[in-house]
């Protein structure tokens, strides 16, 4: 493959307005002077308007799968918009090379009233394509959304998961040279989605530039090669994957901040967690298995006697990973004005890449003795080793420690006894 | 050459080593002058299959779920005429001698009328009616307000059903002139279709278009002479001069009686103003689409 950019996006921003009448207004304005040719006020921001994509600027070579991930509302679908051609930038230049398809709305010509074939021949006409390109690729389209029994129903007699397959079907089967796919898997079943991931590396090994936005890490681990990440219309990451969904979490992280739930009039609070690594280095990011150290300060206006902590792991996604307590080591603590600082430790982590977060409680003895919850109290990343989505090694987000062996049959030639597990 | 144009065989541009670019700048539409006509008669020519196809669907659809189905196409103008053929029968509204026996001139008038009052508001809700195509997918947006004449189009040969009826219940004869009729009716297809470009945009930021084109149909219908012959009278007889939509109906009207035009320099005029209307629209089309895009 050589070595061609077949998008390059140089410093490209495009703003929208917050409020509907003055976006009509605006509007009228821009149709106005682009009629009579006046350079509009396109540069400059008027009242209410935003730069939804702000100054950004990458090229994507062919044959790269690049994932652009981000908040809602962070630019993500403006820029794939702006890819697709659909909307022209404010300012800056975008150079697409090549023919691209647009995976944005799914079934977006469907009529509902058509059969599904009438709308494969209505959508693929909208995506440029002949009678008869549309014939020869016509059993493959139907047998992979799987719709044979269906194709002679109304489109509007089909599930959403349906629809979508049907759309996904048309718009994927021709080659595209520049595919852009804009979180649409989500309303597939699971089998369906794999069978998208392997259309897509198909796609990329075929030499085909992908950009896909997706909320889901596990989706932009799986099939890019590089990430982007946009955080309010700015381009806040570009480079590698792992690193990429990391920064974004803990960005999802540090946004929400360390949440504090206080107990009315309480006699102490935990005042702030420090994470260390194991030479008392202030550290933030880790590898699997490697050991963390935390210091959790405490300050107090009243004496709090036999005191407990209790620390849940957390992520972004999935929530509560698990949480320990202190009296499960046979650690309560008395608490004296001013403060006290507490040290512990959680050995041989068992987490993989991507963005944790601690939640800490801080008790009296009994459960009715609640002191101070603080959500977020602090985070760190995982930053390697890297994981394999494939099923070749471990992925997700916890390392579990596995062996295996024969105990039954006959191996074909001693492979799966040679290929000793390692974690 | 074109990105678009490897449609024919979508491996080759995999392998070419090099692929045309497209840019995308705040101008770039603007910057090509005088070469964007090019631009823009080979996107119309590149979506020949989409605008067929549109039309196909548009009309399979229209009908599918009556019982009905294209009787509806018929049955309005019948009424309509029905209507007035009656009143002007029993004397409650006057109505002058016409050219024609009055059922046959008033349904044959009437069928032209929808003919292009039918193309002028299916062109300004293509936009509309298309939902999330304008905004999520990129395509010569020409292809769906193109596309909205099918329909009219469609209903219109449908009710030269009756209307051929009544020519023969009535023992009218057209001259055989008649066959030059299409030459008539094509430039109110253009009027409306370059009317319905710059409406459809319109429409897509300000709603209240499609509502303000009905009642100013309501009213054109009787600016027109279509129920009525051509006023002579002032001051309907300057409104009949300077609505450019007259004189083409007229011209299909003498065609049919008289072989022979009676206003030949208004019906140029209206021809070229046609033409002119049609050619502004697709260049103002073309010039905003982009610009207009996010409202719809």
């Amino acid at each position: 493959m050589s070595e061609e950019a077949l998008i390059k996006v140089e410093r490209a921003s495009k703003k929208y307005c917050r409020s509907l009448k003055r976006s009509m207004l605006y509007g009228v304005q821009d149709v106005i002077r682009e009629v009579l040719t006046l350079d509009g006020n396109a540069e400059r921001l008027r009242k209410n308007e935003f730069w939804a994509v702000d100054d950004v600027s990458f090229e994507v070579m062919r044959g790269e799968c690049l994932g652009v991930i981000g908040r809602n509302g962070a630019g993500k679908s403006t820029l794939l918009k702006l890819l697709s051609g659909v909307i022209p930038p404010d300012k800056g230049k975008l150079t697409i090379r090549g023919q691209v398809g647009a995976l944005i709305e799914l079934g977006a010509g469907f009529h509902p009233m058509l059969s599904g074939r009438e709308n494969i021949y209505i959508n693929g006409a909208i995506l440029g394509l002949s009678k008869k390109e549309i014939d020869q690729k016509f059993d493959e389209i139907v047998a992979f959304a799987e719709l044979s029994e269906f194709i002679d129903t109304p489109v509007k007699f089909y599930s959403s998961g349906m629809y979508v397959r049907l759309g996904f079907a048309v718009a994927a089967h021709f080659r595209p040279d520049l595919l852009l796919v804009d979180e649409v898997l989500a309303v597939g079943d699971l089998a369906f989605r794999m069978k998208c991931f392997q259309h897509f590396l198909d796609l990329k090994n075929a030499g085909s530039t992908i950009v896909l936005v997706s909320h889901n890490m596990i989706d932009v681990n799986r099939v890019c090669d590089r990430v982007i990440v946009m955080e309010g219309g700015k381009k806040t990451h570009d480079g590698g994957v792992s690193a990429g969904t990391a920064t974004y979490e803990s960005h999802l992280l540090k946004t929400s901040g360390p949440v504090n739930e206080r107990a009315p009039n309480g006699a102490a609070s935990i005042e702030r967690v420090e994470l260390f690594d194991l030479d008392g280095k202030p550290q933030s990011d880790f590898e699997t298995g490697d050991d963390l150290l935390a210091k959790v300060t405490i300050s107090a206006v009243r004496n709090a006697p036999q005191a407990r902590l209790i620390v849940h792991v957390m992520t972004p996604s999935l929530g509560t990973l698990g949480a320990f307590s202190s009296p499960h080591k046979g650690f309560t603590f008395d608490i004296v004005p001013p403060g006290v600082i507490i040290r512990f430790s959680i050995r041989a982590m068992p987490l993989l890449i991507g963005s944790y977060s601690l939640r800490l409680n801080l008790y009296g003895p009994e459960i009715k003795d609640f002191l101070h919850t603080v959500t977020n109290a602090a985070s760190f990343k995982i930053v390697g080793p890297p994981v394999d989505t494939f099923g070749y090694g471990v992925c997700h987000t916890v390392c579990f420690e596995h062996d295996w062996e024969l105990i039954e049959g006959s191996t074909v030639n001693g492979s799966i006894n040679s290929r000793r597990s390692r974690t | 050459m074109n990105s678009s144009a490897n449609n024919d065989d979508s491996y080759s541009s995999l392998t070419a080593d090099t692929l045309t670019a497209v840019v995308y700048t705040p101008q770039s539409t603007r910057d090509q002058g005088w070469h964007i006509w090019r631009t823009m008669i080979r996107e119309i020519l590149n979506s020949r299959e989409l605008i067929w196809r549109l039309i196909l669907r548009d009309i399979s659809v229209r009908y599918r779920q009556s019982v009905l189905g294209y009787v509806w196409a018929i049955l309005p103008p019948v009424v309509t005429v029905t209507i007035f053929a009656f009143l002007t029968d029993s004397r409650i509204i006057p109505i002058s001698q016409t050219s024609l026996p009055y059922v046959v001139y008033a349904l044959w008038s009437i069928g032209v009328w929808q003919l292009f009052a039918g193309c002028l508001t299916a062109c300004t809700n293509s936009l509309i009616s298309a939902g999330p195509l304008v905004t999520k997918v990129n395509f010569p947006k020409e292809a769906l307000v193109t596309a909205a004449i099918g329909q009219p189009l469609f209903d219109f040969l449908i009710r030269l059903v009756p209307i051929i009826c009544v020519f023969i219940w009535y023992d009218v004869t057209p001259r055989w002139q008649a066959v030059f009729l299409p030459l008539t009716l094509i430039p109110s297809i253009l009027l409306a279709l370059g009317l319905g470009f710059v409406l459809s945009i319109t429409n897509l930021v300000l709603r209240d278009v499609s509502n303000i084109l009905t009642m100013a149909l309501t009213f054109g219908m009787f600016l027109t002479p279509a129920l009525y012959p051509p006023p002579t009278s002032w001051p309907f007889g300057l409104i009949n001069i300077l609505n450019p939509f007259s004189p083409l109906l007229i011209a299909s009207q003498d065609l049919i009686v008289y072989g022979s035009l009676t206003m030949p320099q208004a019906f140029l005029f209206s021809c070229l103003f046609s033409i002119l209307v049609f050619l502004v629209g697709w260049r103002l089309f073309h010039l905003t689409m982009p610009r207009i895009s996010i409202h719809g």
